[in-house]
């Protein structure tokens, strides 16, 4: 369970988060959508803690990351929007440094990588080292690094992009799962047909500011087009935002 | 497992794996003590020569001055007689670079010196040719027997020939064969310390800048791990990997020193097994510091280029008080046991001579190293919480 209501965060005169609010439940896939440069990067940072806020209220199970932000890690599971791999380490060993790193004992790791290498169907790259690693093979190694300690919420940046149909097939049963279990996800994307397919929630934000929040079909709704884009570049006011 | 001991054991095997940590460790493991025995060698096998080569000098006109030839020969010179050369001949022949020099004693001489006049002898050499030593040594067969003449001559008219010499000069040289050992060898291992800042060089960059370079960085700061014990594993890393280094570069000098016939040129090693891990185990300290240094400097860079420039600008540093200090020819000083590398050197001097070390010199060696560690990692920790640097991954 996420929560973020009123946040604002400015670096020097750029005003990246000016009012955003939403809120992500548990069991729900909830898409972040918004143009390029909406704060959709930053908001994701103030969630982890990295970036201090300068005003409003962040909850994650009721954890701020401000005060706590080691606790409010152990709640997530993240995939940044770069996808950093050791060229000389085995996808294997990413996922047990990374599962040591969130204290997880070996065996808990040991069964936790079967898991995902199954779910996210990467026996092929488990025992590779990630030099030469195609963009969709180091995208996974990244979603089983963010999935293996089963956090109860995922902040995932755009996790289709480089994905073959397979692999999105995958992860977008790999999420359906993880919905059925519980987990709170929230999912920054610009592909439509993403949202429209695996989305209970939509959030809209541009400019800072969150715009809406609702289901694809009550976005549309409200915006009176059946088409889930052109509603949200109606939300946006303006043709340029999703250009720039 | 501790987090900081997770990143420290990945760190370690990431760099093991790194062919270029590992080429970089091997190189200044050997290239050091492969160096010092060139050189040492060198220095060993010309001495040595110098005693066993003959001295050969020409000499024309010989029959004039059978006495030199006498005196020549008494000082193990041998003396190869020939016709008279004019001067381009002269020059050839000291080319060849066979012979340290030629004399030649004009046909007046024996006339001159029955009159008591000034009798010249011509003495040429080669200066180019690296005959010193053997040059020296017929001038000075050479002067002592312009001064039996004078001496015999004072003599005949009655005069002491101590007149000649009022002031006799009684040269000592108190440099033991150890001590003059530690000023040379003390200068090789300023050196040899310098190496411990480039043992973890590759390492120290490619887990910082390499890190922000390859996009790892965001993911790993957004992990449930405090800035703290992030830095502590990556200097740990480091650390090790320069404290092995430097252990068996020491060690390999060390053996190459010992196997080496030092006497042969009044050196002497004194620094036994015991002496040896006591210098090793007071070197820890700086391997923190090289570390914990680079560690901080490469941070700040945005790729592994970027920060190999900065980090080598950086390591003129620690050349300035081994290259400096040395060239002032200062005695051993208490404050050179506060500058990092300076002190480890001072140490290895003193050692190598075989003089005792005040248990002071190695704390203050050891403290001052391990505190600008601690204040390397504190800032590279600080540093890793700001805002600024969190917005640059």
């Amino acid at each position: 369970m996420i929560k973020v209501d009123n946040l604002h965060k400015a670096f020097g005169n750029v005003q990246a988060l000016n009012g955003a609010s939403f809120s992500a439940a548990d069991g729900q896939i909830v898409g972040l959508l918004g143009p390029n440069g909406a704060g959709k990067t930053t908001a994701l940072r103030v969630l982890f803690g990295l970036l201090a806020r300068d005003s409003g209220t962040v909850s994650i199970d009721g954890i701020d990351p401000a005060t706590d932000p080691i606790a409010a890690r152990r709640q997530m599971g993240i995939l940044t929007d770069q996808v950093g791999l050791y060229e000389r380490m085995t996808s294997r060993e990413h996922l047990r440094y990374f599962g040591e790193l969130h204290g997880m004992k070996r065996s808990e790791i040991d069964a936790g990588t079967t898991d995902v290498v199954e779910l996210l169907g990467m026996t092929d790259i488990i025992d590779r080292r990630a030099a030469g690693f195609s963009q969709g093979q180091r995208l996974k190694v990244a979603l089983a690094r963010a999935l293996l300690h089963k956090p109860r919420n995922l902040l995932l940046d755009e996790p289709t992009r480089g994905l073959d149909v397979m692999s999105t097939r995958a992860l977008r049963r790999a999420l359906h799962s993880l919905r059925e279990r519980g987990c709170c996800i929230i999912m920054a994307t610009h592909v439509m047909q993403e949202v429209t397919h695996l989305c209970d929630d939509v959030i809209v934000i541009a400019q800072g500011k969150s715009v809406a929040q609702g289901s694809p079909q009550a976005l549309c709704a409200q915006t009176g087009i059946s088409n889930l884009e052109d509603a949200f570049v109606s939300l946006l006011g303006t043709e340029e935002g999703i250009a720039a | 497992m501790n987090r900081f001991a997770v990143i420290w054991r990945k760190e370690v095997v990431d760099a093991l794996r790194d062919k270029r940590s590992l080429m970089m460790l091997a190189v200044f493991v050997f290239i050091y003590p492969l160096i010092m025995w060139a050189s040492l060698n060198n220095i060993i096998s010309k001495s040595t020569k110098a005693d066993r080569e003959t001295n050969e000098v020409v000499v024309i006109g010989a029959a004039h001055a059978p006495t030199l030839m006498q005196q020549l020969k008494q000082q193990s010179i041998t003396v190869v007689e020939r016709d008279d050369m004019d001067e381009a001949a002269i020059t050839a022949l000291l080319r060849e670079r066979k012979h340290a020099a030629v004399i030649r004693i004009p046909e007046t001489f024996l006339a001159k010196y029955q009159e008591l006049r000034p009798s010249p002898i011509e003495l040429w050499s080669d200066s180019a040719a690296d005959q010193r030593a053997k040059l020296e040594r017929v001038q000075l067969v050479l002067r002592n027997y312009g001064n039996s003449i004078a001496q015999a001559r004072l003599l005949a008219h009655g005069v002491s020939p101590a007149v000649l010499a009022p002031v006799p000069i009684q040269e000592y040289d108190t440099a033991t064969s150890a001590s003059r050992s530690g000023k040379f060898i003390g200068a090789i291992f300023g050196i040899f310390f310098v190496a411990t800042f480039y043992f973890c060089l590759n390492l120290a960059i490619d887990t910082t800048a390499g890190e922000r370079e390859r996009k790892s960085l965001e993911i790993l700061l957004a992990q449930p791990v405090k800035p703290l014990e992030l830095i502590a594993g990556k200097w740990l890393a480091g650390a090790l990997i320069c404290g092995v280094g430097l252990s068996l570069e020491l060690i390999v000098g060390h053996f190459v020193l010992t196997s080496m016939p030092l006497e042969e040129i009044s050196l002497s090693w004194r620094l036994g097994l015991p002496s040896l891990l006591l210098l090793i185990a007071t070197s820890i300290p700086l391997c923190l510091f090289a570390s914990a240094f680079e560690i901080a400097l490469a941070m700040n860079s945005k790729s592994f280029k970027e920060a190999q420039t900065a980090v080598s600008f950086a390591l003129l540093l620690p050349l300035i008080p081994v290259i400096v200090v040395p060239m002032l020819d200062l005695n051993t000083q208490s404050w050179m046991y506060a500058i990092p590398v300076l002190a480890e050197q001072t140490l290895m001097l003193e050692l190598a001579k075989g003089n005792s070390v005040a248990p002071l010199a190695f704390a203050t060696t050891m403290g001052v190293s391990l505190t600008l560690a601690l204040l390397c990692v504190g800032f590279a920790s600080w540093k890793l919480k700001s805002e600024r640097f969190v917005l640059g991954v």
